[in-house]
């Protein structure tokens, strides 16, 4: 009796096991591969090199960002952080900010809303910078952070895109307004010495076109 | 054939008639394909790029289109070296027949500008005219700065090996406002002196039937007639007037450039206001 009951429970067991193995997620290289930062540098990077640009970790995890009498590790979720100016290393870059939930991005990234790939390519915001809670551009496990933009954000529509690619401003700053040139001095000037070529071309060709027609129209005699 | 029938000089080769072509066809190409996209958010913008079946084939026309004027353009240069005097140079490239802006050129522009004041008389002008030789450079640079600059942003992958992203950003000022500056000077100034101005009225022809009148070029370059005749070449210079069927197709392809480069000019002044630069 007591066999036949060990042996269903075995049943019992294995088809138990069988179920949760069912419905768990499969085992895929990809976690095993994640699980140990230390197998993947030696396999990976250390031979390659290939994925040394994107997937460095930074030597320390101190949030840049410091509060006194706040401990370092969690940034303070209160609306004294909302007074923080500094939002590009967080890992939510809009904590603290009062009634967040009832904005929108366009709201106060007025400027950034408007770009060519916002308007004529019709991309999201969050289609960048990700899901709630969107990282800091310079946090480091942004998608967006620099060392990693390239793959995580940029490839997916720009396929192969590089580190280099990646440096391109995205929402880059008016080129004719003088803040540029200290933001984006070689924009700033390139513009202005554009603008100056064109401007000092139609400023001497403009009245000398007119002046030539009305000179010839009114002229007595032949043609000229 | 009798002379006195040939009343024209001859000024533009076939070869030299067929580069302003194919520059004229591709750069209103270029104009309406650039434009369709710059202006893609107002409805003028949708309606060109529509023409080019839509915002990403107006690129794609775009694009092939720039590279065949590049390829025109270093086929233009491999004619202009084969084309000059070397058996003179480097005096041929200063001679009266050279497209090479010379100080000639400066004091015949001040001294032009002093008869439309009606204070100087006005210059004897040779083969080419000191805003004709600016229509050339102003051409040759702008291939190559948009060329340049079309290429970069035309293969962003390729050119980011070489250059920093951002250099994008830069390269796509450059390109737009070069444009917008052969367009403006090309609709406005280029079309209005060659075609408009009374003594070329109603269109200047010399592109197209590669000749231009006598009489009123004895008027506008009397050097070159003048130089022509004493070197005994103005004889072997004269042509016939082009049949009345040709003339009236070079009035119509040319009345329909201008009337493209005009509306794309009033188009994007008007809906300037309602995009984001």
């Amino acid at each position: 009796m007591m066999k036949i009951m060990c042996e269903k429970m075995t049943i019992l067991q294995a088809a138990a096991v069988l179920a949760v193995l069912l419905f768990l997620p499969g085992m895929v290289p990809a976690q095993e591969e994640m699980a140990s930062a230390i197998r993947r540098y030696k396999d990976r990077e250390a031979s390659s090199g290939y994925y040394e640009e994107y997937e460095v970790m930074p030597r320390s995890r101190r949030i840049p960002v410091g509060v006194r009498g706040v401990g370092r590790e969690v940034f303070p979720h209160s609306p004294s952080a909302a007074k923080v100016r500094i939002r590009t290393r967080l890992s939510d870059s809009h904590a603290g900010i009062k009634f967040y939930w009832n904005w929108r991005c366009e709201d106060c990234h007025v400027r950034e809303a408007k770009d060519i790939h916002t308007v004529r390519a019709n991309l999201t915001c969050r289609q960048c910078h990700g899901n709630e809670p969107i990282a800091s551009i310079d946090h480091y496990r942004s998608p967006m952070n620099p060392i990693r933009r390239h793959a995580y954000v940029c490839a997916k529509c720009h396929e192969g895109a590089s580190a280099s690619f990646s440096t391109y401003v995205v929402h880059a700053p008016n080129p004719a307004m003088l803040s540029t040139k200290s933001s984006f001095p070689v924009l700033f000037y390139v513009f202005w010495v554009m603008v100056a070529i064109a401007v000092g071309t139609f400023v001497v060709f403009l009245p000398h076109t007119v002046m030539w027609g009305i000179r010839e129209l009114f002229q007595k005699g032949e043609k000229r | 054939m009798n002379s006195e029938t040939k009343n024209r000089i001859r000024r533009f080769s076939p070869v030299q008639r067929f580069f302003h072509l194919l520059l004229m066809l591709s750069f209103l190409t270029q104009g309406a394909t650039g434009l369709a996209r710059m202006y893609i958010e107002t409805p003028w913008g949708k309606w060109l790029s529509w023409i080019f079946g839509g915002y990403e084939s107006a690129l794609t026309v775009h694009i092939w289109v720039g590279i065949f004027m590049i390829c025109g353009f270093v086929i233009h240069f491999l004619y202009v070296i084969f084309k000059i005097d070397w058996r003179n140079f480097p005096g041929s490239l200063f001679g009266p027949d050279s497209l090479l802006l010379q100080p000639r050129d400066i004091k015949e522009f001040f001294q032009h500008v002093g008869w439309f004041l009606g204070i100087a008389k006005a210059p004897r002008f040779d083969r080419w005219g000191y805003w004709e030789k600016f229509d050339y450079w102003a051409v040759f640079w702008g291939m190559v700065i948009m060329g340049c600059t079309g290429l970069i942003l035309a293969y962003p992958m390729d050119s980011t090996r070489f250059m920093p992203g951002w250099g994008l950003n830069v390269a796509f000022w450059v390109h737009r406002i070069e444009a917008i500056l052969a367009m403006a000077h090309v609709f406005l100034i280029h079309f209005f002196i060659a075609h408009l101005r009374r003594h070329n009225f109603p269109m200047d022809r010399a592109m197209f039937e590669g000749s231009v009148d006598l009489t009123a070029t004895r008027h506008e370059k009397p050097a070159w007639v003048a130089r022509l005749e004493q070197d005994g070449k103005l004889e072997d210079s004269l042509v016939n007037e082009s049949k009345i069927g040709r003339r009236v197709l070079f009035y119509l392809v040319g009345y329909a450039a201008m009337a493209i480069g005009v509306f794309l000019l009033a188009g994007g002044i008007i809906n300037s206001p309602y995009i984001t630069w």
